[in-house]
């Protein structure tokens, strides 16, 4: 008697904690779709009007129908993500509930969706359609150009950053000499000065150097500005990988140089990944020096091309600057999602052993 | 395979010296233990051989030629760190045939895993060091040192990262790697029992210079100083300083300071110097007991399991007079003189 009932028991309290497991879980991914709303529907917003606005105003309108059919699509996969307990059943269910939002969207919002205010892509003369060539003078360049400086910026301050930061990070990991905890305090109090309280020196320095109005001149100044951090960052990524392993390698045949490359640099693959990553979004994203640093309209850069597409004063053609954005977004939004584990290895310090 | 000497080899660290005049060689072939304490300056030495140190004074001879200036890589050395320090970024194969990248090396992965095989990690080639278990990473360590044929194996500390069984293992696989290739090696350790099963001879160091150099016999019978008495030997030695209450007890000569006795020359007996047993600590094989007498604390063996013995018992003590050994006022053993009860 006393040995059923205590498997009765165990039954039931079996039974109750795999309901109360399901209900936690429910709970949680409701939990957190409620917090990533607010962040996601402005981004969800641009691309909407970017596909959708005809007329040059904002219309919540296709957004609000759009919703209404998504939402209810991503409360649908989690109560089936909680019911059911396989993949397969899962992976099932998301593709029912996709193919059905598609049709939603298709029928409710279809109508509206167009292409047209993404024209700036195949048209090099935006301005001078939408406003005859005397508003611009055809200075306004066609997006691939803007791009392509961006990429340029982006790239080469990225490039200068990782070699700086990685050769002096070791060094500063691996030698002393006099003024070292110095210099490293000196890159922790570069840190406090917000670089925007330079602007004026900066520009002068620039101005003096001859490398005004040119793409050099930012892409130093981004460099100069990343640096202090990065060179941290990669001093702590260095000082968690052993001395024994260097020494091992040296006494194994290797110079000193060929001990860094071969052992010593692949173990800091996470922390170079990360701050490349970070090094290219930051000159990617740059608006306030490449603005500072160009006195006509030398060259064009992303978002100084936003910037013109959305302050004309003429009348702003919001589906064309949201369409702008979408393409400005893609490039740091790519990197982001592909590098995000390197970027969350940052937070940790260092390499794990 | 070389005939290694060291001549007055100095490291000085900022006012610190780490390793002061030593003097040593080491015969072609030769398995050479440098025990000593943490501190002792007997991996600084190492350092030195290997070529990652530069020394700052006196001379490091391979074959008689001075090879101070000759970097690390040229010097044809290998090495194992306590750490093993294997390349992450490598798996076992890559990491053994790492030092073969630097030379002109006709067959390397054949090399590798001929020597994977008689270090016994021959099925482990293709996984990564944080794969491995630590023994396993360990014999990848000397798989890798001894791959490149080095003139001289050195071993930093190799077992103290293992459990105690597999360090037993180790220590008989390590012994007989080294004898099948016949690589002249010389192993650091602040373990004893590392040192005198394994090495030929030990060399003795504490705080920068060397205390004693022998065989395991030598350093265990015949102590050339109070440290290395004191330093070898589990228990340790009983070392029974001389003031006027024991000189009156015992018959030593007058040169005599210290007087040292191994826990197991002490014998239970009907006669002899009493004492009161204080602790009683059954070791397995045998019992080890603690007692008061008049020369001081006495730690002596039962070679029983069973104590015969509890704490409070009064019995006697002897020992045979040779069995001792006399140190002068500066620590020095003075040969051929005893100690008896007197």
């Amino acid at each position: 008697m006393a040995v059923a009932k205590t498997q009765a028991d165990w039954e039931l309290l079996a039974r109750r904690s795999r309901r109360d497991r399901r209900i936690k879980h429910g709970l949680l991914i409701a939990f957190l779709t409620l917090v990533t709303i607010p962040v996601i529907v402005p981004f969800f917003w641009v691309f909407v009007i970017s596909i959708s606005a005809r007329t040059g105003g904002v219309e919540s309108e296709v957004l609000w129908r759009a919703c209404a059919i998504l939402v209810p699509t991503v409360f649908a996969y989690g109560v089936a993500h909680t019911v059911f307990r396989n993949t397969r059943q899962r992976i099932y269910s998301a593709l029912i509930l996709v193919l059905l939002a598609i049709a939603g969207l298709a029928i409710t919002v279809g109508d509206d969706l167009h292409l047209y205010n993404y024209r700036f892509m195949v048209n090099p003369n935006l301005v001078e359609e939408l406003r005859g060539a005397a508003t611009a003078g055809g200075q306004f360049p066609w997006i691939w150009v803007a791009f392509v400086n961006s990429l340029i910026v982006a790239s080469t301050s990225m490039a200068l950053k990782v070699t700086v930061a990685t050769l002096a990070g070791y060094y500063l990991s691996r030698f002393a000499f006099r003024g070292r905890s110095q210099f490293l305090q000196g890159l922790l109090i570069l840190e406090v000065f917000h670089p925007w309280m330079l602007t004026i020196p900066i520009f002068l320095v620039i101005f003096w150097i001859g490398l005004l109005n040119t793409l050099a001149g930012p892409i130093l100044v981004l460099t100069a500005i990343d640096l202090p951090f990065f060179i941290f960052i990669m001093k702590g990524f260095f000082d968690a990988v052993p001395w024994d392993i260097e020494m091992s390698a040296m006494t194994d045949g290797a110079s000193r140089r060929q001990a860094f490359r071969t052992v010593v640099l692949p173990q800091v693959r996470g922390g170079i990944i990360a701050i490349a990553v970070l090094g290219f979004i930051k000159g990617w994203e740059e608006y306030v020096f490449v603005t500072a640093l160009r006195t006509g309209n030398s060259y064009w850069v992303m978002s100084t091309y936003l910037y013109y597409v959305a302050e004309d004063v003429m009348g702003v053609d919001y589906g064309v600057v949201a369409a702008v954005s979408v393409i400005y977004i893609i490039p740091s939004l790519v990197l982001y999602l592909f590098c995000q584990k390197f970027l969350t290895q940052l937070t940790l310090g260092g390499v794990k052993g | 395979m070389a005939n290694v000497e060291l001549r007055n080899l100095t490291k000085v660290w900022d006012q610190v010296t780490a390793v002061d005049s030593i003097n040593l060689e080491i015969r072609d072939g030769e398995f050479l233990a440098v025990l000593g304490p943490s501190g002792c300056g007997k991996s600084t030495t190492l350092f030195m051989l290997a070529g990652v140190y530069l020394p700052s004074g006196g001379d490091i001879l391979f074959d008689g030629a001075r090879v101070n200036d000759v970097e690390a890589r040229s010097r044809n050395v290998g090495i194992v760190f306590q750490s093993y320090a294997l390349y992450p970024n490598m798996n076992v194969l890559q990491n053994i045939m790492f030092p073969l990248r630097f030379q002109e090396t006709r067959d390397a992965p054949a090399q590798a895993r001929e020597m994977a095989e008689l270090v016994q990690v021959g099925e482990l080639l293709e996984r990564r060091p944080s794969q491995l278990s630590g023994g396993q990473q360990q014999r990848v360590a000397l798989a890798r040192a001894l791959v490149k044929q080095p003139n001289l194996l050195l071993l930093d500390e190799p077992l103290s990262n293992l459990d105690a069984t597999l360090r037993l293992t180790m220590r008989a696989e390590i012994r007989r790697i080294t004898r099948e290739l016949a690589v002249t090696t010389i192993l650091v350790t602040h373990d004893q029992l590392e040192a005198t099963t394994m090495a030929d001879r030990v060399v003795c160091m504490n705080v920068g210079r060397i205390e004693q150099t022998g065989t395991a016999e030598d350093l265990y019978l015949r102590p050339d100083t109070l440290f290395v008495a004191g330093f070898i030997g589990s228990p340790p030695i009983n070392l029974i300083r001389l003031e006027n209450r024991q000189r009156a007890l015992l018959d030593v000569p007058d040169v005599a300071e210290t007087v040292g006795i191994r826990p197991e020359m002490l014998q239970s007996a009907e006669t002899g110097l009493p004492v009161t047993v204080t602790t009683v600590e059954p070791m397995g094989r045998e019992t080890l007991i603690t007692a008061d007498s008049n020369l001081g604390p006495l730690r002596f063996l039962e070679a029983t399991s069973r104590p015969k013995w509890s704490a409070g018992d009064k019995l006697h003590v002897s020992f045979r007079p040779q069995d001792t050994i006399v140190f002068d006022g500066a620590g020095q053993r003075v040969p051929d003189l005893h100690a008896a009860i007197g």
